[in-house]
């Protein structure tokens, strides 16, 4: 049954209608209009839908929206005020521009969450570190079909030379 | 400064004088006359261009490469040019979005036709002639005056006609893949082109326009599409390929309050206004349905063992001469075959469509196929309406690597026959089981080869053929399940190779076709279709394979035996660049350490090259292989090319890199699995693609010149990969692997055999 749920996300309250296991996914996407998250597995497998939740990231396509409550959402479109520099992109983002990093880009959203959540914990990764996050974090590898993962790892590097200046 | 018009005599003395005059903006249909410069381009007082192109942006960095050509003909900043693409009612080419080089003759034209017409207008407007004319950044100087070309313009457009051939797509019978044409329109004639030696914008790292939004989250992408009165679908597929419905399941009308249940033929589905209630009801339904049961594939692991003995017919490609074959039988002579299982292009996001049907019989549907105008002929065809009634909407989505180039597979037939039924428009999200398991997959396939080598150990003739299920299905799944007519592909073979070794005197190469695995199943059963560098990658790592093998045979190194095959200097060179970055060895295969048991890993390293598209690749993979468990992993790989002028050298570094992560992946990984009623490798579990951990180091290495043209610089980076690996396998191993992928369990067993 449906119920009233008051959700924080990118530092905005919302209300939402929603039966509470619907996936956060589609109630970012289709109640708060946040198509950053994308849908690809479905199953958390791939990594595509991925947000920042308390400053963990979830796969939204399997989290049931009651999850969320009580808890700070950010998505894609949250990341340059959890940055917090007015006028400025995340580091994260500036650096996926700056490495042209996206070839389709469908996947690209959630390997943005998931380098703003290594560059938390390790603020200057090594390309290990980085293959081990985006491969070994629970509870599945980031999958790119391009094959941008060389990228990547340039633009995470990046974004950790400006976010420790 | 540069001066214009100085070299480009040769277009006047062509009888090209431009006689430019105006028309009031967006009055013609832009499809309805690509004859009209206006059609295409568009010069806005603010002084942009906007250029209409029906190809897409596929992830390769088109629209990127597309924005320097026009801006460089143009001596324009990239930055005042902008493009619309893929909308069939307002973009007049369409064509294959895969494939550079053609699509880009187009805009290169066109552009160089408005820059004549430009400097036409300018020359009247400030009083000199047009080779005194000098234009830098879209203003046109001459006479101590300048002018934009904004102001020449004024909010009106170039009328001019430029000469055109090609159809637009529409359905025949008669016509390869079931349709007049795929290719789009040609801009013709002869417009003078700027030389490359004057290149300012061409050549540089141009950022690909729509990244900025795809990191922001503005992107509009086709899944974001949300209309009025929209349903969301999930569709219900059939138990096994060849399953017919038999009785349709309930819709729980207290748990899905507005879901219903559509069902045309054997296509099932059910929408609801609330996408999580659409996917709910979705799996409650589907269990409640019931299928037939069917039985007809091979089983995968028994896929080529099915094909070997197949009755195959006579080839339906042939190249070359019979020659070849008498004459690997009467010298010393190499042998072998190879074989690869199915695999797919397996994108992260699945198959989605929007359409929208209306009761005046107009269809418009948002879609990200690579091929708007042949997915717009197909679904008019499917719906018995004329082409003009289908407009197709182009928005990015993820990649498709090559599985709606002819504008069949997707979830716009799906789409398009629910709002037909339900009256409203609706949105179709497969699900990625079902993508892993009802779009088109790349075939399995045998390839015999053989090749005759004289006393000095070098190829005399060389014989391949080639054995796969078609890859050019056409025929979306929707409108094969709901029993409505779609387009019949001939089921051929084809062959795809670009030779590279012109001293091999004597070569006969052969395709041969089959229909799909359980063609006669309800849905086509397993629908081949065309993959990135198609057909090509496939014979091209069987033929390499044989390389290798005969020089391992010779005792020669792999290297110097291509070079000794060859006469084309730019494949020498970018063989030779490649040896130096990746720190070749120069010696026969297999290493002398090789190794085929034990725990200790062993190393080695292979070489693949290719020719494509007027471009030279060579790939080459470093390995270590532990024996006892027959673990292989890539540990260095060197990728080389020569396309001749390089565009966007960053850009160019990304897709080199990337495609070896997909070749390395195909390599390594990637195998579709079924049993004899359906495809079971339906998650990213079972149909596993290389992690950002398996990656190897990549060292890129790119040979622009000025004297060749431009070639295709993205797409054939996958298929140099394959046959490296096996190379570097036989190096370190000395056993021969001539089937693709190199799984841990095809190694061991391989190994131990």
């Amino acid at each position: 049954m449906a119920s009233e749920l008051e959700l924080s996300v990118n530092g905005a309250l919302h209300r939402v209608v929603v039966a509470p296991e619907t996936p956060l996914l589609f109630v970012l996407r289709n109640a708060l209009k946040l198509t950053g998250p994308r849908l690809g597995c479905g199953m958390a497998q791939c990594g595509a839908c991925a947000v920042l939740i308390d400053g963990e990231e979830i796969r939204t396509c399997v989290t049931p929206t009651s999850y969320a409550v009580g808890k700070h959402v950010t998505t894609l479109e949250g990341l340059p005020a959890l940055w917090g520099k007015p006028g400025e992109l995340h580091p994260v983002q500036q650096a996926w521009i700056d490495e042209q990093v996206p070839q389709c880009g469908y996947c690209q959203s959630g390997m943005m969450i998931a380098a703003v959540r290594l560059l938390s914990r390790i603020p200057d990764p090594t390309v290990a570190q980085i293959k081990d996050a985006f491969t070994n974090t629970p509870p599945s590898p980031h999958l790119c079909r391009c094959g941008t993962y060389a990228a990547i790892i340039d633009a995470v590097k990046r974004a950790a030379n400006t976010m420790r200046a | 400064m540069e001066a214009v018009g100085l070299t480009r005599r040769g277009f006047v003395t062509a009888g090209g004088a431009l006689l430019v005059s105006f028309c009031l903006p967006g009055k013609v249909s832009a499809t309805a006359d690509a004859g009209r410069l206006a059609s295409w381009l568009e010069v806005r007082e603010d002084n942009t261009v906007l250029v209409r192109t029906g190809r897409t942006e596929t992830g390769t960095g088109m629209s990127g490469y597309y924005t320097q050509v026009i801006a460089e003909e143009l001596n324009m900043r990239p930055e005042a040019v902008s493009l619309l693409m893929g909308d069939t009612d307002r973009t007049p080419d369409g064509g294959y979005s895969a494939g550079f080089v053609y699509g880009m003759n187009n805009v290169r034209k066109v552009a160089a036709y408005a820059y004549q017409a430009l400097l036409e207008l300018a020359a009247a407007r400030l009083g000199v002639i047009k080779a005194e004319l000098l234009v830098v950044d879209g203003v046109v100087h001459g006479g101590g005056q300048s002018v934009t070309y904004g102001q020449l313009v004024q909010g009106q457009q170039l009328d001019l006609r430029i000469p055109v051939t090609g159809r637009p797509a529409r359905a025949d019978p008669n016509g390869w893949l079931g349709m007049t044409s795929l290719d789009g329109f040609n801009v013709g004639g002869d417009p003078p082109l700027k030389p490359m030696s004057e290149f300012k914008i061409i050549g540089t790292s141009f950022p690909v326009p729509g990244i900025p939004d795809k990191v922001t989250g503005k992107t509009r992408w086709s899944c974001d599409v949300r209309l009025p009165g929209m349903l969301h679908a999930r569709m219900v597929r059939p138990v096994t390929l060849g399953s017919t419905l038999l009785r349709v399941g309930k819709v729980d009308r207290t748990l899905f309050p507005t879901a219903n249940v559509v069902r045309k033929g054997n296509l099932l589905a059910v929408v609801a206004e609330d996408e999580w209630e659409a996917i709910s009801a979705a799996q409650s339904v589907a269990a409640d349905t019931r299928w037939t049961d069917w039985s007809g594939l091979p089983g995968s692991e028994n896929l080529t063992g099915a094909l070997r003995e197949h009755e195959w017919g006579p080839p339906s490609g042939t190249k070359g001469d019979a020659a070849a074959v008498s004459l690997t039988k009467h010298s010393r002579t190499i042998t072998a075959s190879y074989e690869q299982s199915y695999v797919r292009h397996a994108p992260i996001g699945p198959f989605l469509a929007v359409a929208d049907v209306r009761s005046d019989g107009s269809v418009t549907v948002w879609t990200h196929s690579a091929q708007s105008q042949g997915l717009r002929a197909r679904l008019a065809h499917m719906l018995g309406k004329p082409a003009e009634k289908v407009v197709v909407r182009w928005l990015e989505h993820s990649g498709q690597y090559g599985r709606t180039t002819f504008g069949g597979d997707g979830a716009e037939a799906d789409a398009v026959i629910l709002s037909q039924l339900t009256g409203k428009p609706v949105r179709v999200q497969w699900t990625l089981q079902e993508d892993l398991a009802w779009s088109t997959a790349s075939p399995g396939w045998i390839c015999d080869t053989s090749a005759a080598l004289d006393a000095k150990g070098n190829i005399t003739a060389l014989h391949y053929a080639f054995r796969s299920p078609h890859m050019t299905e056409v025929r979306a799944l929707g409108a094969l399940l709901a029993g409505l007519p779609g387009h019949t592909a001939k089921p051929g073979g084809f062959l795809a190779m670009e030779w590279a070794y012109d001293r091999v005197s004597n070569r006969l190469e052969e395709a041969f076709g089959m229909p799909n695995l359980g063609a006669e199943a309800a849905s086509g059963g397993l629908r081949g279709h065309i993959m990135r560098t198609p057909g090509q990658r496939q014979q091209n790592f069987a033929l390499e394979s044989l390389l290798n093998e005969a020089a391992a045979a010779t005792r020669t190194d792999p290297i110097e035996f291509r070079i000794r095959h060859t006469s084309e200097q730019r494949l020498i060179d970018v063989l030779k660049a490649a040896a130096k970055a990746a720190g070749w060895v120069t010696r026969a295969s297999p290493h002398r350490n090789a190794r085929k048991s034990g725990a200790d890993t062993v190393v080695g390293q292979g070489v693949c090259v290719i020719k494509r598209q007027n471009a030279y690749w060579t790939g080459i993979a470093h390995v270590a292989v532990v024996p006892a468990t027959g673990v292989v992993k890539v540990t260095h790989f060197t990728i080389a090319v020569d396309c001749g002028k390089v565009i966007n050298p960053r850009q160019l570094d990304r897709c080199m890199k990337s495609g070896v992560v997909m070749g390395l992946s195909e390599a390594l990984k990637e195998e579709v699995t079924f049993d004899t009623r359906k495809v079971t490798s339906t998650d990213w579990s079972r149909y596993r693609i290389l992690t950002m951990e398996e990656m190897p180091e990549i060292a890129v290495v790119q040979l622009s010149r000025d004297d060749c043209g431009f070639g295709g610089g993205s797409e054939a980076a996958n298929a140099v990969c394959p046959g490296a690996v096996a190379a570097a396998f036989f190096d370190a191993t000395g056993v021969a692997a001539r089937r693709l992928p190199l799984t841990p369990g095809y190694v061991a067993a391989l190994l131990k055999s």
